[in-house]
């Protein structure tokens, strides 16, 4: 019984080759640009995250800048300044900072052996590695003993240490900043950084213990304090506690917003969330409707198809076939030409795919693939496209009067 | 086998109606081959439809083998098609694509009939018919009256107790008429009641019975 089912409905198919080829190559079509356009959506998607997060993630940035209220008696325009220490102690009375973390920053002349260039070197605590997603490659990131031991050690980034030592190993030999030698201890694991602050990208930047930084170099105030809510959408609130007691500590208003200009990164970030997943949502319905064409082109044909068998309905109908035979015998034929164009889509996306050469395109667009999200959202349209379009003509082929069909 | 009483068949085309059939009293036995004539127009067609179950009456009763068939709905009297009325037709109504066998089996996929017993019973009404060696031709390749022996052997599939025939013999020459005929009656000695609706007297004089409409009415 399956077995004749199945021979009609492949001979029905067969009947009409271009037809039945037109249609399954609509809904093919529709099929493959949906997979494209969401395996390049997400992928996209996910690379400028991985991208955006390279300066860092979920983390509030402030500078000290100068004051434009007075405050307790003290006149406006003054300079506000911050030391590691109010920084750090801000950090562990404001409740909900997960990481607290400042920085020193200045551009420096840095030297390996006939090797000279002018870099930012940054002096930075521990936390700042984890806030800043600064990762060591090679050796190791900064530790609690290289500050407490001003220790002149020092971590690069992957594209300083390659113009310094080329393919020589970095790791444990000593470079100059200011004439003053440092040992490597780590490179950093290359990251793709498309936003930066206050000097150059990561990469290019020295990072030294900031205890060090400020014996040698003499500096008290910190160029930026940076630290990380716990909860991302508590940052507004966070943010604001932060400022009230630096205010106090370092002589400003909370109400002075100049004071302390204030980059509110997890806002960005989130702002960024929020465009990407509309861009997803823009490529599907696009995707959607083109397949939706292709499904409206499935309707109107088998509308056509029920159309023209009106008589072999009739025949069928009166030799005792229920309706219940009929709607699934043009039911069956619009779910086979989508989901089997709906295949052959997909299996050629998934060869173009394939064929795309994703290590150069890798760090712009990421990389473009067939997820379980892709392949559910694609299969979920597929399925009701093809019922609804499927439907319809069967429901017009099984209500049809068999004295008026047998008359045709 | 047939009782109809007081079927009344009213056609509503906008604003205007049509009484097709018009207080049709009829009561049929079992092994009966009855003629129905009358002019075009007269409703011969529409008692037919209305007999084979494949149209139901505006108001009147009708039993089948004891069974009210007036009030079922659409999917029940599809059944009661398939298992008690055979249909033949004027333009014999075969699947164009379908071989042969395939057009002898239709009535067999609608009742759930398992694929051995189907075969056996599409050979044997084949051979009945004379047409087993044509069994895989379509009916492009058949000739007007080895059309009209499949159509026959696809009625009989589920052997069916009664026999509805449309001008069966109305599309083909005579002598092949006559071969059709012959078939009939030998459906009838078999113990098959038969309507038919013609135009022919030749024809209605193998029935035994023959009734007569006019204007919707049985004279």
């Amino acid at each position: 019984m399956i077995f004749i089912f199945f021979r009609n409905l492949f001979r029905d198919l067969r009947r009409q080759p271009l037809r039945t080829s037109m249609t399954l190559s609509g809904v093919g079509w529709g099929t493959f640009a949906v997979v494209l356009l969401l395996a390049f959506g997400s992928a996209v998607g996910r690379q400028n995250m991985i991208s955006f997060r390279g300066v860092g993630q979920g983390f509030v940035i402030a500078f000290p800048a100068s004051t434009t209220l007075p405050y307790q008696g003290l006149p406006k325009g003054r300079l506000v300044r911050l030391t590691p220490e109010q920084v750090t102690l801000t950090g562990r009375k404001v409740p909900g900072i997960k990481r607290m973390a400042f920085e020193f920053t200045a551009s420096r002349p840095i030297r390996y052996g006939r090797e000279d260039v002018l870099n930012t070197v940054r002096g930075v605590p521990v936390e700042y590695g984890d806030i800043r997603n600064i990762i060591a490659g090679k050796g190791r990131y900064l530790n609690d003993t290289d500050m407490a031991l001003k220790r002149r050690v020092c971590v690069l980034g992957n594209t300083v240490t390659e113009n310094l030592f080329h393919k020589e190993e970095a790791v444990g030999r000593a470079i100059l900043i200011e004439g003053i030698p440092y040992t490597v201890v780590g490179v950093m694991k290359k990251k793709i950084q498309t936003s930066n602050f206050s000097g150059q990208p990561d990469e290019h930047c020295a990072f030294i213990p900031w205890t060090t930084y400020s014996a040698i170099f003499g500096d008290k105030y910190i160029g930026s304090l940076i630290f990380q809510p716990g909860n991302p959408a508590a940052s507004k609130r966070i943010t604001r506690l932060v400022r009230e007691d630096l205010g106090n500590r370092a002589g400003f208003s909370p109400d002075d917003k100049d004071a302390l200009f204030v980059w509110d990164w997890t806002e960005v970030e989130r702002s960024f969330s929020i465009f990407f997943l509309a861009f997803n949502i823009f490529l599907g319905v696009i995707g959607a409707f083109t397949l939706l064409v292709g499904g409206v082109g499935v309707a109107s044909i088998m509308l056509v198809v029920v159309e023209e068998r009106t008589k072999e309905i009739g025949i069928k109908l009166a030799v005792g076939a229920k309706r219940r035979h009929i709607l699934w015998q043009f039911f069956a034929e619009s779910l086979t030409i989508v989901l089997f164009g709906g295949g052959l889509g997909f299996l050629c996306a998934a060869l173009v795919l394939r064929a795309i050469p994703v290590e150069k395109i890798k760090d712009y667009v990421g990389i473009p693939e067939i997820n379980p999200a892709v392949g559910i959202v694609t299969i979920l349209i597929l399925l009701t496209i093809g019922i609804v379009s499927g439907l319809m003509p069967a429901r017009k082929a099984a209500s049809t009067n068999p004295i008026e069909a047998l008359r045709k | 086998m047939i009782e109809m009483e007081n079927i009344n068949k009213v056609y509503k085309m906008g604003e205007v109606s049509l009484d097709a059939l018009k207080e049709v009293s009829l009561s049929i036995e079992p092994g009966e081959f009855i003629s129905i004539m009358g002019p075009s127009g007269s409703g011969k067609s529409t008692l037919l439809n209305i007999i084979g179950c494949l149209d139901t009456p505006t108001s009147g009763s009708y039993f089948l083998e004891e069974k009210n068939v007036a009030g079922l709905s659409l999917d029940q009297l599809s059944a009661v098609r398939n298992r008690k009325i055979g249909f033949v037709f004027q333009n014999f109504n075969l699947l164009p694509y379908a071989t042969t066998y395939e057009n002898v089996e239709l009535p067999m996929l609608f009742n759930g009939k398992s694929g051995k017993k189907r075969r056996q019973r599409v050979i044997e009404l084949l051979e009945m018919v004379g047409l087993v060696n044509r069994q895989l031709h379509r009916p492009s390749e058949l000739s007007g009256g080895e059309q009209q022996r499949v159509a026959i052997a696809r009625a009989l599939a589920n052997d069916p107790a009664m026999i509805l025939a449309d001008e069966p013999t109305g599309n083909l020459d005579s002598k092949t008429g006559v071969e059709i005929m012959g078939l009939f009656v030998r459906l009838q000695q078999q113990g098959r009641t038969i309507l038919m609706v013609t135009h022919d007297t030749n024809i209605a004089a193998y029935s035994q019975r023959t009734i007569n409409l006019l204007d919707g009415r049985i004279i």
